[in-house]
């Protein structure tokens, strides 16, 4: 035993100032900094450890909290990594905004593909192409089912035409492209589906504003769910909670255990979420491919992406924690030793 | 060590608990509360234990009035009492030595010096060789013995006692007093509530009797 430390036969050593006082200094003289933080580090070690033999002594039970968790975790995110994987069809929603420019009949190739390449310099289009009277004849013919009464035309109706394709797909910005493009030469019309725009922005914030109601939702089924978990370990933790505080254990030791085992909940099913979403994903990605392989894409749905996967991760852990501790700091005062 | 001064407890139902209670007990004293259920025997133990406040009046222990002390400070002022409960309030979930070892873990001592410490503490008991049994296989006698190493572990300046001799035949009543005396031979304040009267004058220490919260004796049991 070390020198200065209160012995069974200096039991009255102790006794002077106030309680935390004497204690601290009977620790401080004694123990020193570094025994102390030896100590702290120690009761966290035993804290977790002791959490986590807890939850493996149950495993069916802590399963299940983590499978709610991590489906309540894999919602919200894997709606998330679908739209992240529909807006990838970036290409395809930009081509939905293309703008059209009908050139007059006689404007000839060669002034055509002038125009394509001056267009191609301005700063709001990503991409331009040129489709000849010719090339515009073959497609009709190749898709409408007409080939063979277009032959018998004894001119070509179709003009030359430019396909814009914007940078950005905002309204303002592409009404004033299309009023820009429509003033060119030679352009007799120039086409923009705008409805088809407004729709589909319509589509996109909807989904966001739903996926963040849901995200709110199951938040807050999260936190529930860990806050009566804890709740239940506290129930069962009464008598040990009032021996502990009788013999002079801090809130904050109380509270230790129960907020470890917040996290272990909230790793668990920041895991299974992973899981979740990589497998589903994987597993959806089957009917995926052969649907777009049906429309000649070569689509198919990304996984979690790393980064994801660990915000999910850290996401879940720290709702696990927030989840404890609301649970024991709602519970700590009905602790008291009775 | 201990100072009582017009110390009045009043619930809010109107029951009043201690009545302008006045007492003083010295360092490494050995006394006895008693009195009939409802007297305030319980009450005392619970203002000296911080789990409830006076009303009014000055409560001093080791200096510290414990009318005005802080929640804060409550658990480092838990940590210098000892307390026995009647009902041993033993965790049946962990074994002998674990149960023993739960204050020094609180205080964040080193393991060796922990195992040093409780195995001391088991051998004043007489239950050294039980460490590992958990608490449900021992005796009601050895479970009492269990709760009182517990509370002498971290070697208290006071150790408070709750009836703890009301389950106990006469015979293990007796030893778990010896085992208190030899705990106060070591310097240790202790301060047991009993209603066994035969029981306290065999020890032939100071006895305060209380009464419906007041006090109407103070003096060597006989």
């Amino acid at each position: 035993m070390s020198a200065g430390r209160v012995t069974p036969d200096q039991p009255g050593e102790r006794v002077g100032a106030t309680a935390k006082h004497q204690v601290a200094s009977t620790l401080s003289d004694t123990r020193g900094f570094r025994n102390q933080l030896r100590a702290w580090l120690e009761s966290h070690r035993a804290s977790c450890k002791d959490s986590l033999s807890r939850l493996v002594r149950q495993p069916l039970g802590s399963f299940f909290t983590c499978l709610v968790m991590a489906v309540a975790l894999s919602l919200p995110m894997g709606l998330a990594l679908l739209l992240e994987n529909v807006s990838q069809l970036g290409g395809s929603w930009q081509r939905a905004a293309q703008i059209s420019l009908f050139l007059e009949l006689d404007s000839g190739d060669t002034y055509g593909e002038l125009l394509r390449d001056k267009i191609a310099e301005h700063e709001h289009v990503a991409e331009v192409q040129w489709i000849s009277r010719e090339q515009a004849l073959a497609e009709f013919q190749e898709h409408s089912g007409l080939g063979e009464a277009l032959r018998e035309l004894p001119n070509n109706p179709l003009p030359g035409s430019i396909l814009v394709t914007p940078e950005v797909i905002d309204k303002e910005t592409l009404v004033a492209l299309l009023d820009e493009l429509k003033s060119l030469p030679k352009v007799e019309q120039a086409q923009l589906d705008l409805m088809w725009i407004e729709r589909l922005a319509a589509i996109l914030q909807m989904g966001e504003h739903f996926i963040f109601a849901l995200s709110v939702l199951l938040i807050a089924a999260l936190l529930l769910v860990v806050g009566n978990t804890i709740r239940l370990h506290i129930e069962n933790r009464r008598v040990e909670i009032e021996v502990i505080k009788l013999v002079g254990g801090t809130d904050g030791y109380v509270r230790r255990p129960f907020l470890y085992m917040g996290v272990l909940y909230g790793f668990a099913g920041g895991i299974l979420a992973w899981l979740l979403l990589a497998f589903g994903l994987e597993w959806l990605n089957v009917s995926v491919v052969q649907l777009a392989q049906l429309y000649g894409s070569e689509f198919s749905l990304s996984g979690v992406p790393i980064e994801d996967g660990f915000s999910l991760l850290l996401g879940a852990v720290l709702l696990g924690y927030i989840g404890a501790w609301l649970a024991v700091a709602r519970h700590l005062r009905e602790l008291s030793p009775r | 060590m201990i100072r009582f001064e017009q110390v009045e407890k009043r619930y809010p139902n109107g029951h009043v608990g201690l009545h302008e209670l006045s007492f003083r007990v010295r360092r490494g004293e050995f006394l006895f509360v008693t009195g009939h259920s409802g007297a305030g025997k319980s009450t005392m133990l619970r203002l000296l234990l911080a789990m409830e406040r006076p009303t009014s009046g000055k409560l001093l222990l080791a200096g510290q009035d414990l009318a005005k002390i802080t929640n804060s400070q409550i658990p480092f002022l838990r940590r210098q009492i000892g307390v026995v409960f009647q009902n041993h309030q033993l965790l049946f979930d962990r074994s002998v030595f674990a149960n023993v070892a739960l204050p020094l873990q609180i205080l964040g001592l080193p393991q060796e010096e922990i195992n040093q410490r409780v195995s001391l503490a088991l051998e004043r008991v007489s239950l050294k060789e039980k460490a590992l049994q958990a608490p449900a296989d021992l005796s009601t006698g050895q479970q009492q013995r269990v709760g009182i190493a517990r509370a002498i572990v971290h070697q208290p300046a006071l150790l408070l006692a709750d009836e703890p001799t009301g389950n106990l035949d006469p015979r293990l009543a007796a030893e778990i007093m010896s085992v208190f005396e030899d705990i106060n031979q070591l310097g240790t304040t202790v301060l047991i509530a009993s209603h066994d009267l035969a029981l306290i004058a065999r020890m032939r220490q100071r006895m305060l009797t209380l009464q419906r919260g007041r006090l109407i004796g103070d003096g060597e049991a006989v």
